[in-house]
């Protein structure tokens, strides 16, 4: 499953199947500061995900 | 594809679900995740106050994502009351970044049909903020707050507002606070147990009980969300710290940042006006200040020393 976390940095996570949840700990990234699309639809973080599935990660958290 | 999402909880709804509110569990589809954050906007809104017929209601918007979010919001929930609102976006004079977000904040004024006015810091203080970081010890983040706050509040002032609204969320607020905590500023916490006192024009955060990921996620279903640049000065230490350790804990602990300003609010209203806690008013330029010259000619006269 390939990860995108930003236009130049993509992961790819060889999961058959978890929770966006648990992708996004496997990644080090706390869930309350992302949000997550799969092939292009918004989903929340208790979705299966796996496979063939490409996730888009929009980190909006930023420092200052 | 590896599962469905299911459905959204809303009774009746066939829809996929966007997110799952982490105070109820409830997991909404994009209609009524939009419903839900506008009905708790607009819950603080009028169980606060906040706002009466016949005000005019300034709206400070950077062009960032919560302050886009709060004069979208404004503008629905609002739409049928007799209240005007001004959007006040504030060009600080930090090059190469206020262009673009100046050029978003226009670009949804205008989407919306708001008034919109841009004020400086160079037409109110006499300097950019770019010039002050070179003539000031300080971090930036302290000088832009304190200049950004008077010339929000003047902007407001000026066009005769009765309230200013700034886009703090859940998070921002909860941050501030477990930094006064933190700072011991018992001063700050008392001083904002009575928030109007001495400024010209009381502020409102209807965004304060809505946490900052579904502003995020609001401001991407409505398609106003863009994101820009971030200020080449941000990294204030220790709110970069209590935000990473405040996610943490809601992480872990679901509702702890609201929780955590119920509590600070009971504080605010028990300390607010303590002895010493009242602001006078500066002997030079009139503004609010704790106690003999303001922050603003404090900072100003030693720039101009420099």
């Amino acid at each position: 499953m390939k990860v995108r976390l930003s236009p130049d940095r993509i992961e790819d996570v060889a999961v058959a199947s978890a929770t966006v949840e648990d992708v996004l700990l496997m990644l080090g990234i706390n869930p309350i500061e992302v949000i997550v699309s799969r092939n292009g639809a918004l989903i929340p973080e208790d979705t299966m995900v796996g496979g063939a599935d490409e996730l888009r990660v929009v980190r909006f958290v930023h420092g200052g | 594809m590896a599962g469905e999402t299911g459905r959204c909880s809303c009774p009746g709804c066939t829809e996929p679900p966007i997110a799952v509110l982490r105070g109820s569990g409830e997991r909404l589809c994009t209609r009524h995740f939009t419903a839900s954050v506008e009905c708790r906007v607009r819950e603080t809104v009028e169980g606060g106050g906040m706002v009466r017929d016949g005000d005019i209601v300034a709206v400070g918007l950077s062009g960032g994502k919560d302050s886009t979010v709060l004069l979208h919001i404004l503008s629905r929930i609002l739409l049928d009351c007799p209240v005007r609102i001004v959007a006040v976006t504030v060009d600080e004079g930090i090059a190469g970044y206020r262009k673009e977000t100046i050029r978003a904040a226009r670009s949804i004024a205008a989407v919306l049909g708001v008034e919109h006015i841009v004020v400086s810091f160079e037409e109110l203080c006499g300097r950019t903020l770019d010039a002050l970081v070179g003539e000031l010890p300080m971090h930036p983040c302290t000088i832009c707050g304190v200049l950004r706050r008077r010339v929000l509040q003047t902007a407001a002032g000026n066009i005769g507002a009765a309230r200013l609204a700034t886009g703090h969320c859940l998070d921002d607020e909860a941050q501030s606070a477990l930094m006064n905590v933190l700072n011991g500023d018992l001063g700050r916490i008392a001083r904002t147990g009575i928030p109007d006192a001495g400024v010209l024009v009381p502020r409102i955060k209807p965004l304060r009980s809505i946490p900052e990921k579904e502003v995020t996620l609001y401001g991407i279903v409505q398609e106003i969300y863009t994101p820009l640049p971030e200020c080449p000065y941000a990294g204030e230490a220790l709110r970069s710290d209590v935000r990473g350790f405040l996610s943490t804990l809601e992480y872990r602990r679901a509702g702890t940042m609201t929780r955590l300003m119920a509590g600070y609010d009971r504080l605010r209203a028990r300390v607010g006006g303590c002895a010493g806690a009242g602001r006078v008013s500066c002997p030079e330029c009139g503004g609010p200040s704790t106690g003999g010259r303001c922050r603003v000619c404090e900072l100003l006269g030693q720039a101009g020393r420099r």
